[in-house]
């Protein structure tokens, strides 16, 4: 490692100093401070977000590889600003709701900064010592901020089941890279694909499969995939809705963009390919079926979007079974999960956007409490049904965009049965979001209510939540091509 | 053509309108400006029909920019003989639903009416766009409004009891609606998805000349007609309708019944037929064959109807029966004569629940039992109901007669059979009709609620009197219509018949 | 020789394993974990995987098991020496650990492992091996090494946010 490749690392220094700024700022000038001043916290941190994009711009991805350890390519670039971006807007949720609940924040935003540095280095880390160490340091962070509530039984109880979960989880895939490393003696992922399809080990069939199921352990549970899920819906539904936010976008995201890269790159090989993609086919059928039908079942709304954001990891899966190594292809599958993940982190933090909305007002998180909503704040309602109707996919929407474009690398593919067995799941999946809709507009309030008040910080990342998912939908021309690019990086390894 | 984007006005007029209309203060401003809005869209849309060029088969007012280069997605509008009177039919349709829709509707104004601006922007997009996706984007737009339009200004009445939920009874109809036409059209999706990858464009009219493998054919027919064939409903997929119609406030099911229908059959046309000739032949019969279970199944079950809507709801499965038995009757007098009778359909089953809602707003009932010698009591209501009863019936000089009798044509032409089952149907329907009319206007006016139920006002004229008035252009001067859709209904049978070239331009993929 | 200490350390790294599940007391139990973690640690040191080992102790004894022990000691009510052991699925756990140790003992057993993969020749000086570690901190594990202590600063900042006093 050379002076020279710090240049690349500007964001993530950035990242590390902002956190460690946000710490002190807090401890010697804020505490202290009277409320009005301490309100600025939230404010410091996105400007450290903002500066650390700034940094992404010299070395962002031009394809440069850091002491084997680190890889900056545009691939890794679109996770990096996909960070950013979902980092700045879990802020912005979290910066009245963190107010109202605690004299504490000072570490939730260090903590949050923290996971933005911690998805940077995992997504682009091209070395199993370095996925494995950058995940586990996502994961502790998120454990910490799960419970940042330690009061409250159930953000405990959601820190705990989520640390019980990834602990094990991450054992098991600390498991698997080991065979990896001792069938090949590398942990680069270049070096791991050669190792395979040359070596005797490598061509064993105990340990090719074994491995990918034990790896598959640490990403499922990252993107929450069945069977890794379990976690899921008591920590989504005790966190901090912001953090429940964070785990159903940022984090999901980041389990996937490691899985691409680590099946990609350190699996590519064609006979390698044909295992993980049937295995992940079967994963991706039972992830959206199972997510949805228990989703029909919920009545507190982040537990029914806990579930339905793993059914979503079901459809985005989609994408990864369906890759094509031809990246002049509209649809390469790869590019499919990156527009899906994007609009989804739109969507969905929109959503987590409006039901922290109401759950400082009111309190309230069961669905039949946004019964009437529509009379009480026809905007919270119109925006959460704009949301809403993008996890459907109905157009013209960012979820709609996403959905098209696995839909379209499946077709392309021929999977047929996964097509059907989507498209039927997606209907599935219109009956519970409706019924939100349902409350909302058609069942009379209980009783009457306050208009609800939204400050201003959250009338931001609703406003830019709900005009991105729009906008996804109607020009969707600069995000194909983004993703498109940042695809092709990844695709060059496939064979 | 770069002219005056008219059909771009048309189509996204009505959603400003709608957008502008939700920032007006005081219902009476409301009212004039949505009914405004919809009066100027039914004029400009109107120069469709003065500056059509007659004679020509293909598109005309075409207009066409690149949406998503990267893809060759194109926002791509364009109307010819088929689509021209559905067009009209739904901004001249708009207008008088707004104007119905000014009494009546207690609560929420507003929103309702911005709700059918919306809606007929929907509509129109499907009906004008030519590009599967922009089409698809149009398909979904329209259903959002119209659930909306059901689950929240439905008759309020009972309870329903699914997957363990207690719903309204017009939430449940409204939930029907939604996912019976969405589990449809994510089949669509997929086959959309098929053509593209096979076609390399979205573009309705160049993915006709792709010449597909008839067995690939079969298969996207299929997912398509899925889609359509629950919108028409064609019989056994009509299920949901009976529900959404009952449950839908008046203005929604004129709009359902007369243009949402539309869609499904329209769809058939433009997509199902040219894109696939080969299915189209093979399941022609088949489907037709539906279609007769359809009129008759339809007819039979509206003659035993109590509710007056409901027994309009089912008269319509028998009507859009008898489209889709010209549809597949497969040659050009059969096209020809079922789209004139979508437009007959929506005008006559339109003017029907028009009536339908103007009763009800006066009595709140609608049971045929409780009604009798209204015609002693309301008589203007009492003929007008008997001239839309008698153009629903398809009596000759009226509208509904010329549509059937070029479908029978058709059919006859197809298969004897079928004609004859079609006449039939005819025969039921002229019964189950004059059913209720004998039941609503005649007999004694012997129940108490009935004797101080007032005539109708100056505003249901107005409302009724065009629709009224077009039965007789229709009925007697056909050929102001036929002469611009029989080109385009030539054209599309022709190219059915056309060998198709098998060259499939597909890129198969391989990983 | 090497043998001989890696029976012995494996039956001290299993029989703290078994502690950990078996013991009434909490804390006893966390603590019995440290002491597993250890002789993996140790383990590793053994197999010349030296980074693993350091990583395996700042990971997991100092990162992770500070959380736990901390978790612990602010809990009430579970510390209790009452509580019950075994809860109606330990027959399956049982089962399934049994069940993934064979699969793992078929896999370590049926792959042709390469022998001596990337390992240093046997007999290596341990001052060299330190020297070897701490050029490799520097040099192509600098990045690794320093985010595991962020990971651990994060750790510490969890720690503080567990223990702080009521709100």
């Amino acid at each position: 490692m050379r002076a020279s490749d710090l240049i690349h690392l500007l964001p993530e220094l950035i990242l590390l100093g902002g956190a460690a700024l946000v710490l002190l700022l807090d401890i010697v000038w804020l505490r202290r401070a009277e409320e009005r001043r301490r309100q600025l916290l939230p404010y410091v941190a996105l400007g450290v977000l903002l500066v650390a994009a700034l940094g992404l711009i010299p070395g962002g991805g031009d394809n440069v590889s850091v002491a084997t350890m680190l890889v900056f390519d545009p691939f890794a670039l679109f996770f990096k600003v996909f960070a950013l971006l979902a980092v700045a807007l879990i802020v912005l949720l979290a910066t009245p709701y963190m107010q109202t609940r605690t004299p504490f924040s000072g570490e939730f935003y260090a903590l949050l900064l923290a996971t933005a540095l911690a998805i940077c280095l995992a997504v682009s880390a091209s070395n199993l010592v370095m996925i494995y160490l950058s995940m586990e340091f996502l994961s502790i962070t998120s454990y910490v901020l799960a419970g940042y509530f330690r009061q409250d039984r159930k953000s405990g109880e959601a820190a705990l089941k989520y640390f019980l979960y990834g602990a094990t989880a991450s054992a098991v895939m600390l498991y698997g890279m080991s065979l990896l490393y001792g069938a090949t003696g590398t942990t680069d992922l270049a070096g791991l694909v050669a190792g395979l399809s040359s070596g005797a080990a490598g061509q064993s069939a105990w340990l090719v499969t074994p491995a990918i199921i034990l790896l598959l352990a640490g990403f499922g549970f990252k993107a929450s995939l069945v069977p890794f899920h379990q976690w899921a819906p008591d920590t989504y539904e005790g966190a901090p809705t912001p953090v429940t936010a964070f785990l159903s976008t940022a984090s999901k995201a980041t389990g996937f963009a490691i899985l691409m890269r680590v099946f990609l790159v350190g699996m590519g090989a064609a006979s390698m390919a044909s295992q993980w993609i049937s295995l992940l086919v079967a994963l991706s059928v039972v992830t959206m079926t199972l997510g949805n039908l228990t989703a029909l079942r919920q009545t507190n709304i982040k537990r029914l979007l806990a579930y339905s954001s793993i059914a979503q990891a079901g459809y985005i899966l989609i994408g990864v079974v369906a890759v094509v190594s031809d990246s002049t292809r509209i649809f390469t599958g790869i590019n499919g999960v990156l527009i899906y993940l994007l609009a989804y982190l739109f969507t969905n933090v929109g959503a987590f956007a409006v039901v922290t909305a109401i759950e400082d007002a009111t309190g309230k998180l069961e669905i039949k409490d946004y019964s009437g909503l529509v009379r009480r704040s026809p905007w919270l309602a119109g925006l959460l049904f704009i949301f809403l109707i993008s996890l459907t996919g109905v157009p013209p929407t960012g979820g709609f965009l996403g959905k098209f474009f696995v839909f379209g690398a499946a077709v392309q593919t021929r999977m047929w049965v996964l097509l059907a067995i989507a498209a039927v799941n997606s209907v599935v999946a219109a009956f519970y979001y409706l019924n939100i809709v349902r409350y909302m507009f058609f069942v009379p309030a209980a009783e009457e209510g306050e208009p609800i008040r939204v400050g201003r910080p959250l009338q931001g990342a609703l406003a830019i939540t709900a005009v991105v998912t729009v906008l996804l939908g109607l020009i969707p021309g600069p995000v194909i091509l983004w993703a498109s690019e940042s695809a092709r990086s990844l695709l060059l390894a496939l064979r | 053509m770069n002219q005056f984007p008219l059909l771009s006005v048309i189509t996204l007029l009505p959603l400003v309108g709608g957008l502008i209309l939700l920032a007006l203060p005081g219902a009476r401003l409301q009212k004039w400006w949505a009914l405004g809005v919809s009066l100027a869209t039914f004029v400009i849309s109107c120069l469709l029909f003065v500056w059509w060029k007659a004679g020509e088969a293909g598109m005309q007012f075409v207009e066409r920019l690149p949406w998503v280069p990267q893809f060759n997605i194109q926002y791509y509008l364009g109307v010819d003989g088929l689509s021209l009177f559905l067009v009209l039919l739904t901004t001249f349709l708009t207008v008088l639903v707004i104007l119905f829709s000014w009494e009546g509707v207690e609560q929420q104004l507003k929103p309702f009416l911005a709700l059918l601006l919306l809606l007929e922007t929907g509509m129109i997009g499907v009906f004008v766009a030519l590009d599967l996706v922009l089409f698809y984007a149009f398909w979904e737009l329209s259903l959002i409004p119209m659930y909306f339009l059901i689950g929240g200004w439905g008759d309020a009445h009972g309870t329903y009891n699914f997957l363990g939920r207690t719903l309204s009874w017009r939430v449940y109809a409204a939930l029907k609606f939604f996912l019976y036409t969405f589990a449809g059209s994510a089949l669509m999706l997929v086959a959309i998805l098929v053509l593209y990858i096979r076609g390399g464009t979205f573009d309705l009219l160049a993915l006709q000349q792709i010449g597909l493998a008839p067995n690939l054919q079969f298969w996207l027919f299929l997912a398509f007609g899925l889609a359509f064939a629950i919108k028409v409903p064609l019989f056994p997929f009509h299920t949901w309708l009976p529900d959404a119609h009952v449950e839908a406030p008046t203005a929604g099911s004129v709009i359902l019944a007369s243009v949402l229908l539309k869609m499904g059959t329209y769809g058939f046309v433009r997509f199902c037929l040219p894109l696939f000739p080969d299915a189209s032949r093979q399941l022609g019969p088949w489907i037709a064959a539906l279609a007769i279970v359809g009129i008759l199944y339809g007819a039979l079950v509206a003659l035993v109807q109590k509710d007056v809507k409901s027994l309009v709801a089912y008269s319509s499965v028998a009507h859009l029966g008898f489209v889709m038995l010209g549809i597949f009757a497969l040659n050009a007098q059969g096209v020809a004569g079922a789209t004139l009778q979508m437009v007959n359909h929506g005008l006559s089953t339109g003017a029907l629940f028009l009536m339908v809602g103007m009763l009800y707003n006066r009595r709140h009932t609608r049971l045929l039992a409780d009604f009798g010698g209204l015609w002693k009591q309301i008589p203007i209501y009492g003929f007008l109901f008997l001239i839309v009863a008698l153009s629903s019936a398809g009596l000759p000089g009226l509208n509904g007669f010329v549509g059937e009798f070029n479908i029978l044509l058709g059919a006859f032409q197809m298969n004897r059979a079928y004609a004859v089952f079609g006449t039939l149907g005819i025969i039921l329907a002229a019964w189950y009709l004059l059913v209720a009319v004998r039941q609503m206007l005649h007999g004694p006016l012997n129940k108490a609620e009935n004797m101080a139920v007032r005539d109708l006002n100056v505003r249901e004229i107005v409302t009724l009197a065009p629709i009224i008035l077009l039965f007789f252009v229709i009925g007697l001067f056909p050929n102001l219509f036929f002469d611009k859709i029989n080109p385009s209904a030539q054209a599309v049978v022709d190219a059915l018949n056309r060998p198709q070239p098998i060259v499939s331009m597909a890129v198969d993929s391989e990983r | 020789m090497q043998q001989a200490i890696f029976i012995i350390l494996a039956l001290l790294t299993l029989g703290a394993a078994l502690m950990t599940v078996i013991t009434r007391n909490l804390l006893r139990a966390a603590l019995w974990l440290v002491a597993t973690f250890f002789g993996i640690a140790a383990i590793f040191i053994l197999l010349r995987a030296e980074f693993l080992a350091v990583a395996q102790i700042l990971v997991y004894v100092g990162a992770i098991s500070t959380l736990i022990i901390f978790a612990i000691m602010l809990s009430r009510g579970i510390m209790d020496p009452d509580q019950v052991r075994f809860n109606g699925q330990w027959g399956v756990v049982g089962g399934f650990a049994a069940l993934l140790f064979v699969v793992l003992a078929v896999i370590v057993t049926r792959v042709p492992w390469p022998a001596a993969a990337g390992g240093a020749p046997v007999g290596d000086a341990p001052a060299d091996a330190i020297a070897r570690l701490g050029a490799a901190f520097v040099g192509p594990y600098a990045i690794p090494f320093e985010v595991a202590s962020v990971l651990l600063v994060v750790a510490m900042i969890g720690a503080i946010i567990i223990a702080r006093e009521r709100e």
